[in-house]
């Protein structure tokens, strides 16, 4: 009897470790895999990198950095090779964009999320998000058939395409950033900060700027610096309202001088140079200098988030180290003491004036030194007067600058989507829809540039998801925090994020076109479009896995199940509406970009729909770019073109908006 | 905020400042609460409150969980404005004028009237912007006055101190109990008459809630101390007078001493004596 329990035990034993080791092979087999997968992002990233400055570098032995980034004149045709108009041009728009946009986005986030009633937020978010739907041709096509034509007429000046337009619509085009990301930050101050504000007897409008804003700061910050590399990355809209000369204006603050960007010189020149020419290892260049911008503003501002959070959370060791240094040395010395003082105490009075003399300065090349002198001083003098007005007044006064940022945000949303019906709705038959286009696009339909459009998103897709959702759930699962490859692959990840979409075209073009020989086709423009949307997918995945309570895991593991089993069987069908999110956006996207594909897939006219991937298509968004710049007479067509692709692209962020909705309410956890 | 403020008595609310003055110095009291009611939508929280709350004195609040002590306590100062769906019916007296009355003066009825929540939540500031936020909202901008107003605040809620070293670093490094001093620091300096408290001690350790109480009774020499507290040895120990609330209503109200040990009521005794949660 004992025997036979013994060999019992001995039969399931061995069954038992061998299943185990079955098992175990297995679960290593997908986690191998998966890590290959996510380095995948990682690998690219570094192509980029190596890509850009192999085919740029070369230039820097021609021309030096120093004739390169600080030479006027930009005369490629003449090898003049300077890039300080451009790069100018892009930190005055973006700056530009930013003074306008920072002040609506922030007054329209404090509103949606401290003043409005629920409903009404509702609504503003809302329409805040259709704005981030629309593509950047769309907006770039409206600045040319109405913000130019407006400025031309309202300043009485000769062309429309100036710095100023070009801020307004990049502006217009950062809202939605600013906006959303700043209202999170606002909204998830916990309540109990407010009341304790509001119970020492604070109005509402000085517990938002005193107490709810302070906290919520390293989030508005975040927003504004999205909002930055939105704008400094944008090629095709800048390219189409800002008029392309090369020049710093003169003088600086002249907003309705032309300019040209460094996207835009990119975008626009890209496609004329002759293999191996200078002039196309300049526009690589040119590229390196846009990376290089981004990147620093990346890392400033993490810099000053790290120092914002590390305020917060009451560390401050160093600090009072040097503070002590700095009493003492205060004590051996009277003077500074006093002087800071001083300064402590008339600190409001000295920021008003600096401020008001850099006011005065700028204002005065638009109005002469008088006038502005004039406009400050009653500036000046509105300040100190509120000096004076109750708290309660304040709050008025104040309630009403944030209701009326919010209702500009409106009105931009409004007569955008107007324009682009009224003027499109009209071109709408059933023979564009269907037909190919016949004289320059003047007649004729948009057939091919439809189902082109929908067959580069397709190709897109498909790369980039199975690798991004792999990656993410890698990220998420498999990698512990501080392994140092899944430090390296999620930087990686986080810059290619940053990465502006031309840099994208340049690398397509480089690797795809040129070095794998797809020529110019629809599958380089699909797998350029794809590397683009990678880090977003990675991203939402990681997120959407990550989401899922820890509770799920714990259930499934402590039943016996493998790692593998618990994730595919728990948890992503939990987290697939997430991820199902996230890619229908991508797709959306996708759709509406246009620098990536500008020099790696598109051809302006197609009498045969393509028989392969390696042929070039048409797109929307390139059809509506060259119908809009390059063809006289074509604004109807234009026009329709814009409405297909911004029905097109809004229609795919509804099933996104639908999807996340319907499964937010069935949620249950 | 639908607070409707009911205007039924609008007669007796013309006191002559003569009256109402007398009536104070007659009975002392410095607010008093006239058939409040008080819905969340529909659940009637309050009902018919009648309450005179003695100046310079600590009164306790307490009865079981969700009896609407808090909600109470917070209509003292009409915290409850920021909740959207809450309507008030009645008058609550300070100084003898109905706070709901009219909407223009809650910031400063707020200032007068100060409160302390049952988490300790000082602003993710230092600890001086923490006790000088006040001030600065009612417009004390010198320097030199605001450094004294914290330093006195600070003094009277016993933290100088532990945190004169540290007045510049961010408050969030304080421990609970600080926290919590802190807070009745930045409350105190705004010189209110009336300091509001509902459950201080309840999320700290004993040692910390100590401080606390004995705070509480030096407080009283110069403020007019509500507290809710869960904690019956505490009400007794620290409070002159208790008000025992049941399901919205209040139920008893008289000196600590002769409701701890001769409760009128059936209920209040059944509560005290722990015969019902
Ligand atoms: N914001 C609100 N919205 C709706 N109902 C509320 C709200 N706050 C409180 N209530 C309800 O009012 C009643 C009284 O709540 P209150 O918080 O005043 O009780 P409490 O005596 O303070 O309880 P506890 O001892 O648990 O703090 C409860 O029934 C509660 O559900
Ligand atoms: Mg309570």
């Amino acid at each position: 009897m004992s025997i036979q329990l013994y060999d019992q035990e001995e039969v399931s034993k061995t069954v038992q470790e061998k299943f185990s080791k079955k098992a175990f092979s297995k679960e290593s087999l997908i986690k191998s895999s998966l890590f290959i997968f996510a380095s995948i992002a990682t690998i690219f990233i570094f192509f980029i990198i190596i890509f850009l400055f192999a085919l740029g570098g070369g230039f820097f032995q021609k021309v030096s950095f120093f004739d390169f980034i600080f030479g006027e004149k930009w005369l490629p045709s003449r090898n003049y090779f300077g890039a300080a108009p451009l790069i100018m041009g892009t930190l005055l728009v973006t700056i530009g964009a930013m003074v306008i946009a920072i002040p609506l986005g922030l007054g329209t986030a404090i509103f949606i999320a401290e003043i409005a009633p629920p409903r009404i937020s509702r609504f503003l978010k809302g329409a805040v998000e259709i704005l981030s739907g629309i593509p950047s041709v769309v907006y770039g096509f409206f600045g040319i058939i109405v913000l130019n034509q407006f400025i031309r007429i309202f300043f009485n000046i000769p062309s429309g395409n100036t710095w100023l337009s070009g801020s307004i619509i990049l502006a217009i085009m950062c809202l939605p950033t600013i906006v959303s990301v700043s209202e999170d930050a606002i909204s998830a101050v916990p309540n109990h900060y407010r009341e304790a504000s509001l119970a020492i007897g604070a109005t509402k409008w000085q517990t938002i700027i005193k107490v709810v804003l302070p906290i919520s700061l390293s989030g508005i910050m975040t927003a504004i610096i999205l909002g930055i590399g939105r704008a400094l990355g944008e090629t095709m809209t800048i390219l189409m309202v800002t008029g392309n000369c090369a020049i710093i204006p003169d003088p600086i603050t002249n907003i309705f001088s032309g300019i040209m960007t460094i996207t835009a010189s990119i975008g626009l020149e890209m496609g004329e140079t002759p293999a191996g020419s200078i002039h196309r290892e300049a526009l690589f260049a040119l590229g390196i200098i846009l990376f290089l911008i981004t990147l620093a503003v990346n890392t400033i501002s993490n810099q000053i988030l790290s120092r914002l959070n590390k305020r917060f959370q009451g560390i401050s060791h160093k600090k009072r180290f040097k503070n002590l240094i700095f009493t003492q040395k205060l004590k051996e010395n009277n003077f500074y003491l006093r002087l800071k003082h001083i300064l402590k105490k008339y600190k409001h009075i000295i920021t008003y004036s600096i401020v008001s003399i850099i006011i005065i300065l700028i204002i005065s090349t638009w109005i002469g030194w008088l006038n502005a002198l004039l406009v400050t001083l009653i500036f000046c003098s509105i300040i100190f007067v509120m000096r004076f007005i109750s708290a309660k007044n304040k709050q008025k006064i104040w309630y009403g600058v944030v209701i009326f940022a919010s209702i500009v945000v409106l009105f931009f949303v409004g007569i955008i989507i107007y324009y682009i019906v009224i003027k499109g709705l009209p071109a709408i038959t059933l023979e564009f829809l269907t037909e190919f286009p016949s004289n320059l696009g003047r007649e004729g339909g948009i057939l091919p540039a439809i189902i082109g459009t929908l067959s580069l998103v397709g190709i897109s897709v498909l790369f980039a998801v199975p690798i991004g959702v792999a990656a993410g759930i890698y990220l998420s699962e498999y990698s512990s925090k501080n392994s140092k490859i899944s430090n390296l692959i999620r930087a990686g990840v986080d810059n290619l994020n940053g990465i502006p979409s031309i840099v994208f075209g340049l690398f397509g073009f480089a690797f795809f076109v040129v070095f794998c020989d797809f020529g110019i086709s629809m599958l380089a423009g699909g797998l350029s479009l794809g590397l683009m949307i990678l880090p977003t997918i990675i991203k939402t995945t990681e997120e959407a896995v990550k989401s899922i309570p820890q509770s799920f895991r714990e259930g499934s593991l402590a039943l016996g199940s493998t790692k593998w089993q618990c994730i595919s069987k728990i948890i992503l069908p939990a987290a697939i509406p997430g991820i199902v999110t996230g890619i229908v956006l991508c797709m959306g996207r996708a759709a509406g970009e246009t620098a990536p594909i500008l020099f790696t897939a598109v051809i302006f006219s197609q009498r045969k729909l393509p028989n392969s991937p390696l042929e070039p298509v048409m797109a929307l968004t390139f059809h509506l770019f060259i119908l809009s710049t390059d063809v006289p007479y074509a604004d109807l067509q234009a026009a329709g073109t814009a409405l297909v692709l911004l029905f097109l692209v809004l229609i795919l962020y509804g099933i996104a908006f639908i999807v996340r909705n319907h499964y937010k309410r069935k949620k249950t956890w | 905020m639908n607070i409707k403020v009911s205007i039924r008595n609008n007669k007796k609310e013309n006191y002559s400042d003569l009256d109402s003055a007398r009536n104070l110095n007659e009975n002392n009291n410095i607010i008093e609460c006239k058939d409040l009611n008080l819905w969340y939508d529909d659940n009637h929280a309050l009902k018919n409150i009648n309450l005179k709350i003695k100046k310079n004195k600590v009164t306790a609040i307490i009865g079981p969980s969700g009896c609407g002590k808090s909600t109470l306590i917070r209509s003292f100062n009409r915290m409850n404005d920021v909740i959207e769906n809450c309507k008030i019916n009645g008058e609550i007296r300070f100084h003898g004028k109905n706070i709901y009355a009219s909407n223009n003066n809650v910031m400063q009825y707020r200032k007068r009237i100060g409160m302390i929540f049952q988490k300790p939540n000082p602003f993710p500031m230092s600890v001086f912007d923490n006790v000088a936020y006040g001030p600065r909202i009612h417009k004390v901008n010198d320097t030199n006055k605001l450094e004294e107003i914290v330093e006195t605040s600070l003094k009277r809620a016993v933290l100088w101190d532990e945190v004169c070293n540290r007045l510049k670093d961010s408050a969030m490094g304080l421990s609970g109990g600080q926290q919590q001093r802190l807070c009745i620091a930045r409350a105190l300096a705004v010189e209110p008459e009336v300091i509001l408290m509902d459950e201080p001690t309840s999320s700290l350790d004993p040692i910390s809630s100590g401080k606390i109480e004995d705070l509480i009774n030096q407080l009283k020499k110069k403020y007019t101390v509500i507290i809710v507290t869960h904690n019956m040895q505490q009400a007794a120990r620290i409070s002159d007078y208790t008000c025992f609330m049941y399901i919205g209503e209040l139920i008893e109200f008289g000196e600590t001493k002769q409701i701890f040990e001769r409760p009128k009521k059936r209920l209040t005794e059944n509560y005290i004596t722990g015969r019902f949660g």
